[in-house]
C-alpha cells in the first residue's frame, strides 16, 4: 500500500494504491491523523488504484469522518470508488455515510463551491 | 487440496490473500466472487489474530484449501483461545455516523459473502472455521 498527499488550496487529496487492510490500515490512520491535528479536516480519499479494502481499512474512514465532522465543515469524500470496493462499502451501509464522487477533481470542485 | 500455513501476524494478510486468490481463480469463480471470498478470508484472519490469539506473533494460522462440487471450502485452523463467530452480533448498518459501532463487522461481511460460516473448537484442534463457497450463488 501507498499513498500520496497533496495539500490543495480548499482541501488534502490522498490518493492511496494497493491493499488497504489491517496491516497497512494504521499508516492511513496516522497520515490522515496528522492532516487533521493541523487543522486540515477537508479530506478526499481518492480510492481509484486501492485493490482490496477491509473493514479495518473502512473503519479507519469512518474514525477519520467523525473526527473531521467535530470541526466546522469538515468532511471527508470519497474519488473514484472501484466497484466492488463500493459494492463492500454498501454491504456496510458505509455509503450513506461518505460523499462519494466518480471523479476527484470534481470532488476538490465540491470543496471549492462549499466553502 | 492445497494447505499453507501462515505466521499469525498482518503481514501474511497479503500472502494469504494471493494463495486464496489463485486457489478460487483455478475453482472458476468469478472475478467479483473471486473477491468476496478474498474479503471473507481477510476478514477471518484479522479476526482469528485479534480475538483467537489475541494479538501478533501468537502462533500460526493454517488454512485448508478444497475444491468441493460447484465450490469451495476453505478451512482455517489456529491454536488460540476459543473463537466463536456465532456469538458476535451483528453491527446495525443503518445507524448514524454517531453511534456506528464498530465492533462485528468482520464477522457481518463473512456471513454475507459466503455460503456457510461454521465454527468448531476442540481442545486437541483448537479453533476450526469452515467456509464455503458455491458459483453463482
Amino acid at each position: 500500500m501507498e499513498f500520496i498527499i497533496t495539500e490543495l488550496k480548499n482541501c488534502d487529496l490522498m490518493e492511496i494504491s494497493g491493499r488497504v487492510d489491517s496491516y497497512t490500515s494504521p499508516q492511513i490512520k496516522e497520515a490522515l491523523g496528522a492532516i487533521m491535528a493541523e487543522g486540515r479536516c477537508k479530506i478526499i480519499l481518492d480510492l481509484k488504484s486501492v485493490t482490496y479494502l477491509s473493514s479495518s481499512g473502512m473503519l479507519t474512514f469512518i474514525n477519520a469522518l467523525k473526527q473531521c465532522q467535530l470541526s466546522e465543515q469538515g468532511k471527508i469524500i470519497l474519488a473514484q470508488v472501484p466497484p466492488r470496493i463500493l459494492t463492500s462499502l454498501e454491504l456496510a451501509g458505509f455509503n450513506q455515510l461518505f460523499d462519494i464522487y466518480d471523479d476527484a477533481a470534481m470532488a476538490v470542485k465540491g470543496f471549492e463551491v462549499d466553502p | 487440496m492445497t494447505a499453507k500455513t501462515f505466521p499469525a501476524n498482518f503481514k501474511s494478510l497479503a500472502a494469504i490473500s494471493d494463495f486464496i486468490v489463485r486457489a478460487s481463480e483455478k475453482a472458476g469463480f468469478s472475478p467479483n466472487e473471486v473477491y468476496a471470498i478474498q474479503t471473507a478470508v481477510d476478514e477471518a484472519v484479522s479476526n482469528i489474530i485479534d480475538h483467537a490469539y489475541g494479538g501478533e506473533d501468537l502462533g500460526d494460522i493454517e488454512i485448508q484449501v478444497t475444491n468441493i462440487k460447484n465450490g469451495i471450502q476453505i478451512i482455517l485452523r489456529d491454536d488460540g483461545d476459543p473463537f466463536d463467530p456465532d456469538i458476535v452480533p451483528n453491527p446495525d448498518i443503518s445507524s448514524p455516523l454517531e453511534v456506528r459501532r464498530e465492533r462485528g463487522l468482520g464477522v457481518f461481511f463473512m456471513r454475507k459473502l459466503m455460503d456457510q460460516v461454521i465454527f468448531d473448537f476442540s481442545n486437541k484442534k483448537g479453533n476450526t472455521l469452515t467456509l464455503i463457497k458455491f458459483k453463482g450463488a
